[in-house]
């Protein structure tokens, strides 16, 4: 099958994915979505159109980041949160949930994810080796991890450990229009730099000696890589919590469909999680409906067997 | 393999004398401690010069310097008369075979397009490159198999004709002959000859039968450049002793070729790195 024939099929999904989750919900099935979303009624255009959007955004997005990480660390298991984002981000949240419980966490979370990232770089100045910043990435991000446990411990309210909860295992909550802003400028920004530079990302995943060999300025693409990873990432969890094993499963899932060019492999990648993120999220509104689970714990329950799966088929 | 010709270099002007790679008084250190010091030669157009010495004689730090991936840390050198340039300005100037690099998931067609240094898709003409590329290395039937499913003299092949696949005016090889069968080796070394007098051609080998197949052979010695010279100067009893500390049996070649070695056996008492 040809690249671009399973990027229309993925697109296709997309769209069809798109339409289902706006026909389900809590308050039961509207199999008029469409006509209700043209018309500005209040659940569907008002609660669920925005969600579903975000949902897409936050799959995308982390798929994204996920392609871009391993590229930078030439590391398959890589994902967004491995250079201590996750630590970063659930701190972040943690403490904001604490000190203003009536404000949001997301950009705490954002600004707590980008802090942990610029700690590892900071801690892994000098050259540059993937393992360093790997390693250096696990250790902050569980001492970031501890911090977070402390301050759930210690919290002073016990309404407080049901947010922080939901949050933690990825809730995307009922978003208005206008929190969409910042994550859909970050993922279009992302897309088309990737794109611009895919040639040179796929020779950045050489290694650094055939990259310089084969005419790529190292440094300053790696710095911007790494700068348009976090960002990505940052976006994504401020509106999403944390959603576990999209980061890892879209890029490899896509890898197995176009191969390994980013030129074909950032496309789809994107289109994969934003589907999977949607199908997840769908679940996570409908299963226990009136209840809602937080959708990360849907992805690394259907997520996990599935990239074992993928695992046990791929020669490595 | 050996009936290959470098297609496209054909056409390019002949490249006779013209030095491409000048370099000057190189020294490289590493943590404070000097590894290479006073490196001073030149390689001229179409030429195949061999670097050897024994392990730890700063034959992978000239290469790398040669290569363009390190800077010295004293000296100067030039490629035709310049730095190296980025992107596929470099890809035209210089290719690179690495001794140790792992396949990686992209196909050989996709593998082999990256040599042409571009940011973009290819064009008709640089895929008609990459094309030729394969056909010289007779990799056309494993185009669109995954680099990591080769073997390893397919996945050889690919890197060299990653590397050539610019049609660049340099190469420069380390170990290329490393870890091939006999088979493999003839045919690498068939596909130089094929581009003999066309790319110039650097290569750091311990392989002293494809030293003796080059034009010149630079001799490395505890971090300085013990000799230089034509393989009948090079490949003597009394050189090879004192640069690699062996004894060895030289006798011409009844067919006109470089002299025929034998080894036999260490130079008794031979200090490895005598005090600079």
């Amino acid at each position: 099958m040809s690249w671009l024939k399973s990027a229309h099929i993925l697109f296709a999904l997309c769209l069809l994915m798109g339409l289902l989750a706006l026909a389900a919900g809590s308050s039961g099935w509207r199999w008029t979505a469409v006509a209700e979303l043209v018309r500005g009624d209040d659940i569907v255009a008002g609660l669920r159109a925005p969600r579903v959007v975000l949902a897409a955004l936050v799959g995308a997005s982390l798929a994204l980041a996920g392609v871009v990480m391993q590229t930078l660390l030439r590391n398959d298991l890589a994902d967004p949160y491995i250079l201590g984002l996750s630590g970063g981000a659930s701190a972040g949240a943690v403490s904001s949930l604490a000190l203003w419980p009536g404000f949001p966490p997301g950009p705490a979370a954002a600004i707590g994810a980008a802090g942990a990232a610029a700690t590892v770089r900071a801690l892994t100045r000098g050259s540059y080796h993937p393992t360093r910043l790997l390693l250096a990435g696990v250790t902050v991000g569980s001492l970031l991890a501890s911090a977070t446990g402390l301050v759930l411990v210690l919290a002073p309210r016990a309404t407080m450990l049901r947010s922080a909860t939901f949050w933690l295992f990825g809730g995307l909550g009922t978003p208005q229009w206008n929190v969409l802003a910042v994550p859909a400028i970050a993922l279009a920004s992302a897309i088309g730099w990737t794109l611009v530079r895919a040639e040179r990302l796929d020779r950045l995943t050489l290694g650094d000696d055939v990259a310089a060999s084969l005419g790529v300025d190292i440094r300053p693409l790696r710095r911007t890589a790494l700068l348009i990873g976090v960002v990505l990432t940052a976006a994504a969890v401020a509106v999403g919590g944390l959603i576990g094993f999209i980061g890892l499963l879209g890029p490899h899932i896509a890898r197995r469909l176009v191969g390994a060019t980013h030129r074909r492999l950032v496309p789809v990648a994107v289109l994969v999680g934003a589907l999977v993120v949607m199908a997840a999220d769908t679940a996570a509104r409908t299963a226990f409906a009136p209840r809602e689970i937080p959708v990360g714990l849907v992805t690394a329950l259907f997520g996990g067997p599935f990239f074992l799966v993928l695992l046990n088929r791929r020669n490595w | 393999m050996a009936r290959v010709a470098a297609a496209g270099w054909m056409t390019a002007e002949p490249v006779a004398s013209e030095t491409v790679i000048s370099a000057a008084g190189l020294a490289v250190a590493r943590d404070g401690r000097r590894i290479l010091s006073d490196v001073t030669l030149g390689v001229r157009g179409g030429e195949r010069l061999a670097l050897v010495g024994q392990n730890g004689a700063g034959k992978t730090s000239l290469l790398r310097v040669l290569a363009g991936l390190d800077r010295p840390s004293e000296g100067h050198i030039e490629w035709c008369g310049q730095r190296l340039p980025t992107g596929s300005e470099r890809t035209r100037m210089l290719g690179v075979l690495f001794q140790a690099e792992a396949p990686v998931g992209f196909t050989v067609r996709e593998l082999i397009t990256l040599g042409l240094g571009l940011d973009g898709p290819p064009s008709s003409r640089q895929s008609n490159l990459v094309d030729a590329a394969m056909g010289r290395m007779e990799l056309r039937e494993l185009a669109d198999r995954r680099c990591n499913a080769l073997s390893g003299g397919e996945w050889q092949r690919v890197a060299l004709a990653r590397a050539l696949v610019a049609e660049p005016r340099i190469v420069v090889l380390d170990e290329p002959t490393n870890h091939l069968d006999p088979a493999h080796r003839a045919e690498l070394l068939a596909v130089l000859d094929s581009i003999r007098g066309t790319v110039a051609v650097v290569i750091a080998t311990h392989d002293l039968e494809c030293a003796a197949s080059c034009d010149r052979i630079a001799m490395l010695s505890a971090g300085t450049l013990a000799a230089i010279g034509s393989p009948g100067e090079i490949l003597r009893p009394d050189v090879l002793q004192r640069t690699l500390g062996v004894q060895v049996r030289c006798v011409p070649d009844p067919h006109g070729g470089p002299p025929l070695l034998r080894l036999l056996g260490r130079q008794p008492g031979y200090k490895e790195h005598p005090p600079a």
